[in-house]
């Protein structure tokens, strides 16, 4: 697949007005992403999504780096011919209605919206019923939809969107997902900027984690999930000598369920973090030839709130001097 | 220029949806209704039944003034430089209030563009920030040219009905109105692309307005300022705009006299291209 979108070394360095202090945004931050995938671009408060979103759509100058869409740099406006995209705190004017905005919008990102157009994709995000109210009487969930709706207009090849799923209840959410699988089937490439995980868990094909203006890590989702697989052990004790020499193998934590070591049971409960099938059977292998019997083995796989909270806690969770 | 276009459409609509518009058109339609009332007074009346008597060339004593000869000539008052009179004081304040109900009601509009919100929708569409700037100024100039006309077009219509006499260079003044306008909004361009503040874009243009009413007494002012304070008050009177001397153009477009100079609207149009062009390149540099 070709990368539709490319960032090469973008660094974002604000000034603050009066105190005349650097604060780094972005730094030195590379990614790419291929044509047909839903990206996910997660990251804390302030890490930079945001100024990584509007460097790419030409809203804000990068300090140095560069990056493009479909081949043309974001500096000139006309690499936006083939984007839409969903802000984050969107604010339509509230005097029209949402036919007059789709139709205002659509024709500043296309030339050009017809009436069909607009009921088509109003329709699309389930609000053609509302086609002619004004936006000022929407609920947060029907100004989302909208929003969508809005980001779809001139039929783009990336789609951005900052929170697609904000205020919007837990139907309207399967829609918004069950919406973006569909536009991916068509072909289109959507970049996901999110703090709810589980969201992008169900519907990105890949990710990448930002913290503190650095790229964290980044990868197929399916792929850094299983990264670092734990299978929780229930076995008779496993000698503390034993222990000390296996690294991959640790007493589970103490949890509500109760699980881990009890002082009045012979079996105990146990984590082993590996790679890989053969390396559970070589640790298992070891166990065995120590005597120890195995009750039960259960295979966990990391959510990605897990992979997220470790990957940014790794990289030190401190958000001082970290821009918007 | 399409997109130029649609922008001025969402200027025009954001002006009519908060009824600016229609406060506008109240606001001039009582200003001329005011007008109607006044030249309905008794003494405006008798002056000009005065004047229709004696006819409009035989008119009322006015002056005495010396020829080239030394011979010593009474003037005299025509309907016609009686009406002109009444017209040039009526464009001139017709000036003020077009130019200051134009700025009230379009002030907040850049500010609102740039307002986090909006710009991310609006500049991350592909076209260039400048024809959204530039339709924005369109979509303004035509609200307050559309103003203008119907506020100076009622004033004329009244004076018409009431004295018979067309002022055919009253057109001259709507544009005049109109240039000055879009002098006044150079500076809540430029503040508003830099600050995104309207207080302070409409503080500074007022602040600008007053000092130009300075201007007007420049003759007798630059005599009074001592030596190097009168270099910066000439310096100044060529470099800001010349508001308060701009009327006495669009007053005499109304009249019949021919305008004196042109250099006031001049150097303010200098002014208003030097604050659009700042506007345009900090519009086009800044982040949004």
């Amino acid at each position: 697949m070709s990368a539709l979108l490319e960032a090469d070394a973008l660094s974002k360095t604000y000034r603050t007005a009066f105190r005349r202090r650097d604060v780094k945004a972005l730094d030195s931050f590379s990614l790419s992403v291929d044509t047909g995938e839903i990206f996910g671009l997660l990251g804390p408060n302030g890490a930079g999504k945001t100024t990584f979103v509007k460097i790419v759509l030409g809203l804000v100058k990068p300090t140095s780096g560069s990056a493009s869409i479909d081949g043309t740099t974001v500096s000139d406006w006309r690499s936006r011919r083939q984007v839409g995209y969903l802000p984050e705190n969107h604010r339509f004017p509230d005097y029209l209605t949402a036919r007059q905005m789709l139709r205002h919008y659509g024709r500043l990102s296309a030339g050009q919206s017809s009436n069909r157009d607009i009921d088509r994709l109003l329709d699309r995000v389930g609000m053609l019923r509302w086609a002619d109210t004004p936006i000022r009487k929407f609920s947060k969930g029907m100004m989302q939809r909208t929003g969508i709706a809005h980001a779809l207009a001139n039929n783009p090849k990336l789609i951005f969107l900052d929170e697609p799923t904000d205020g919007v209840d837990p139907v309207g959410r399967r829609e918004i997902r069950e919406l973006l699988t569909s536009l991916r089937h068509e072909g289109k490439t959507i970049f996901l900027n999110s703090h709810i995980l589980s969201e992008l868990e169900l519907v990105c094909s890949r990710i990448a984690i930002l913290n503190r203006g650095k790229l964290v890590t980044e990868g197929r989702l399916d792929e850094l999930l299983q990264k670092q697989t734990v299978y929780a052990v229930t076995s008779t004790r496993i000698p503390e000598q034993l222990l000390d020499r296996l690294s991959d193998v640790q007493p589970a934590p103490v949890r509500a369920s109760g699980r881990g070591e009890r002082p009045d049971s012979e079996l105990s409960h146990y984590e082993i973090h590996v790679s890989s099938r053969a390396h559970l059977n070589v640790v298992l292998d070891q166990l065995r030839r120590e005597h120890v019997e195995i009750e039960s083995i259960i295979r966990n796989t990391d959510s990605l709130e897990e992979l997220f909270v470790r990957a940014v806690d790794s990289d030190g969770s401190s958000q001082e001097g970290i821009a918007r | 220029m399409s997109a130029a276009f649609e922008m001025m459409k969402l200027t025009f609509l954001e002006l009519w949806s908060r009824w600016v518009t229609v406060g506008l058109f109240v606001a001039s339609s009582l200003v001329w209704i005011l007008l109607s009332f006044t030249l309905n007074l008794d003494i405006v009346e008798g002056s000009l039944t005065g004047v229709r008597i004696l006819g409009q060339d035989a008119g009322v004593p006015r002056e005495r003034v010396e020829t080239a000869s030394g011979e010593a000539v009474q003037q005299f008052v025509t309907l016609n430089m009686f009406v002109s009179q009444i017209q040039s004081f009526v464009a001139g304040v017709a000036y003020w209030a077009a130019a200051f109900l134009g700025l009230f009601a379009a002030a907040p509009l850049l500010p609102g563009m740039l307002s986090r919100g909006q710009s991310d929708l609006l500049f991350s569409k592909p076209v260039p920030r400048l024809a959204l700037l530039g339709g924005h100024l369109l979509g303004v100039f035509l609200v307050v040219l559309t103003l203008a006309t119907y506020l100076y077009g009622m004033i004329w219509l009244v004076m018409i009905l009431k004295t018979d006499l067309v002022a055919g260079r009253m057109y001259g003044s709507i544009l005049v109105v109109v240039v000055m306008f879009m002098a006044m909004y150079s500076v809540v361009a430029l503040l508003s692309v830099t600050t995104e503040s309207s207080a302070l874009s409409l503080i500074v243009t007022y602040g600008l307005i007053i000092a130009s009413v300075s201007f007007l007494f420049r003759d007798t002012l630059e005599l009074q300022i001592n030596r190097p304070w009168r270099g910066v008050y000439v310096g100044l009177y060529h470099v800001l705009p010349n508001f308060a001397e701009t009327t006495k153009i669009a007053a005499g477009f109304a009249g019949e006299d021919p305008i004196g100079s042109w250099y006031p609207l001049i150097s303010t149009c200098l002014f208003a291209l030097v604050m659009y062009v700042a506007a345009a390149w900090r519009l086009s540099v800044r982040d949004l």
